[in-house]
């Protein structure tokens, strides 16, 4: 899961370190994308972004990437990874992942928080597993969804459903340049108002945006839709501000909050009021 | 004293006029059908002056955004040639800048000094210098929750070219020009009728104008603006602070919201060529790693001390340096706070807090 931090600071730790410390001088980095459980939309996503792909091309060679090519190849220096460990084989082939990158990325709100794979970890899984295998449920094992972080270690995290281009392509730029990345440390509403975009709460509407962390450039908001939270809650602070707010300001109830924190999985249990 | 008396048709082909020129931008009404009223106004370019909303409440966003924008490039380099090549971007794009309020007329005054004192923004000074403001006067308070009263930013006699005042129903205008150049661009002379000099009784017209407009606006604090300094100073250690913060969600809305809020921060963005550039956007203090320093030191890791210190600013600390108001009292970090934290609300506790403290024994 994204770290959620109190009050102090995310400066140390794994992502303030230049994504490509650990690629050798002067080599073009290999790269793959693997998905697991999800919709493959993020690796469509970077597929989509068609006007700087070719240069992208042109500064790293791509080498295993089931959504784009049929080449494989598993010595690989960064690996994207979207979708969410909800199978034991999803497991198994995560930790192998883990041994083949040198760098290892989870890309989407699927990989990084659990997504919307995570609705079925409320449910009995004999039930969800009955109304989508049928009577071959049993050839196929399941177990709770959960982020590619629960499992081995992740050297960094591109939230969002789907992924932002614009933030991939920035980290793109970091890694072939060897500079730091990092996620905004601000929520949504900071790009709403840099956009000038009305206030979803002006229209009545209960948005996660004020929680949520940012980098989307408010997309949804831009378009008239109150933000759901698939980048993942901010800090911890943001999302006891918004349990209280809720209660005392809008009278929603806890219970309402969560449902809406649960669509993407950015809901963490610890840091409720 | 007025300037001039301009009818609503000629102000429109006046506006038009400019247009030839500059680049319009003012406020524009929007439906919002889900909104109570069932309209906003925003600050968009227009090709024509019948699109502007000359009649406004307020506009949901400052007009900062004309001067600062939310992201603009510094400088763009590029590395052609296998040469480091680095330029300034200055935008002097003309802008006629039509339906300012008195109190964003203050807060653009405020906005002038601090990037001209000190280091000289170039920047911010090119569009500034390329700026027309139109400023149009509120007859009453825009909307309510506003405090331009207490702050005495509900009128003004400088920062504009010309300031317009709504006499009366059949949408004349009374004229008062600051410049050369409102001068020049309302001259009776290029009028087809439309504009004219002021006799007795418009002068009459625009006293009373000034009379039900001083009983429109009411005070909101219980102290006047000069006593502000004097109470943040002693409200340093109030526990409003702390109880208030409780709520905020360090989102910096009431920050970018403001017209008076000029803090930006700075990043280089590169691209795959080796090229790319600095690119300059808004910040605010009450986001949590504003303070933020190299080695991981926050001057203002919590939220109470963020808010306290936006407090400060706006009611004590910039004027202490500007001699300018920090706060001119429009209520857009209200309106924009969605924890419904109130900057005029906690003023008032804040002076509440210190009268009781000075009937104390």
């Amino acid at each position: 899961m994204i770290p959620v931090f109190d009050t102090s600071c995310p400066v140390a730790g794994r992502s303030g370190e230049p994504v490509g410390a650990k690629l050798a001088a002067g080599t073009r980095p290999r790269i793959a994308i693997f998905s697991l459980t999800g919709c493959e939309g993020c690796s469509l996503a970077i597929l989509e972004l068609e006007n700087e792909l070719l240069d992208v091309l042109g500064a790293v060679d791509i080498v295993n990437f089931r959504e784009g090519m049929s080449e494989r190849d598993w010595n690989i220096d960064i690996g994207f990874v979207d979708g969410a460990v909800s199978t034991p084989h999803d497991e198994a082939q995560l930790r192998r992942l883990r041994e083949c990158c040198k760098t290892l990325v989870a890309i989407g709100s699927c990989a990084c928080l659990g997504g919307v794979n995570t609705l079925k970890n409320a449910q009995p899984q004999n039930e969800y597993r009955g109304y989508v295998y049928g009577e071959a449920a049993r050839h196929f094992p399941t177990a709770d969804a959960r982020p590619l972080s629960a499992f081995v270690p992740i050297d960094h995290e591109l939230p969002g459903c789907p992924l932002v281009r614009e933030e991939f392509l920035r980290f793109v730029k970091c890694l072939l340049g060897g500079r730091p990345f990092r996620l905004p440390s601000y929520p949504v509403c900071v790009e709403c108002k840099r956009r000038g975009n009305l206030c979803s709460y002006e229209r009545g509407q209960i948005c996660l945006g004020p929680l949520t962390r940012g980098g989307c450039d408010a997309i949804c908001p831009s378009y008239g839709r109150a933000c759901d939270g698939c980048r993942g809650v901010v800090s911890n602070e943001a999302l006891k501000a918004f349990g209280r707010n809720m209660r005392t300001q809008y009278d929603v109830s806890l219970s309402d909050v969560l449902e809406r924190l649960r669509l993407f999985g950015a809901f963490q249990e610890s840091a409720l009021p | 004293m007025l300037d001039g008396i301009i009818s609503h048709q000629e102000l429109l082909r006046r506006i038009d006029a400019l247009r030839v020129e500059r680049r319009l931008i003012g406020p524009v009404a929007r439906v919002e059908p889900e909104c109570m009223p069932p309209v906003r106004y925003f600050y968009q370019p227009v090709e024509r002056a019948d699109e502007l909303a000359l009649d406004f409440t307020y506009c949901v966003q400052s007009p900062k955004a004309v001067l600062l924008p939310p992201a603009e490039p510094l400088l763009r380099f590029d590395r052609e040639s296998g040469k480091f090549r680095a330029g300034p971007v200055i935008d002097h794009t003309p802008t006629a800048l039509i339906g300012v309020h008195p109190c964003d007329v203050h807060a653009i005054e405020l906005l002038d000094a601090v990037f001209s004192n000190g280091n000289a923004d170039g920047h911010y000074l090119a569009r500034r210098r390329s700026l027309f403001i139109v400023a149009v006067d509120c007859p009453e308070p825009c909307t309510e929750g506003v405090f331009c009263r207490d702050m005495e930013t509900h009128e003004t006699d400088r920062g504009f070219d010309v300031i317009l005042y709504r006499l009366d129903a059949d949408r004349r205008y009374g004229v008062v020009f600051a410049s050369d150049a409102g001068r020049a661009w309302l001259n009776p002379s290029l009028s087809s009728g439309g504009m004219r000099t002021p006799n007795s009784d418009d002068e009459r017209t625009f006293i009373r104008y000034r009379q039900n407009k001083e009983r429109a606006f009411e005070p909101r604090l219980p102290m006047p603006r000069r006593e502000l300094p004097e109470m943040m100073a002693r409200s340093y250690d109030s526990l409003l602070w702390e109880a208030t913060a409780q709520r905020c969600y360090s989102c910096g809305s009431c920050n970018l919201a403001c017209p008076t809020c000029y803090c930006f921060d700075i990043r280089d963005e590169n691209e795959l060529n080796g090229g790319g550039c600095r690119l300059r956007e808004w910040d605010a203090c009450m986001a949590r790693d504003f303070a933020l320093v190299a080695g991981g030191h926050n001057f203002r890791a919590k939220p109470g001390q963020r808010l306290r210190h936006r407090l400060y600013r706006k009611a004590a600390w910039i004027e202490a340096q500007t001699g300018l108001h920090g706060c001119v009292g429009c209520a857009r970090c209200d309106r924009a706070c969605t924890a419904k934290i109130s900057i005029v609300e906690m003023l008032g506790q804040l002076a509440e807090e210190v009268q009781h403290a000075g009937t104390r024994p």
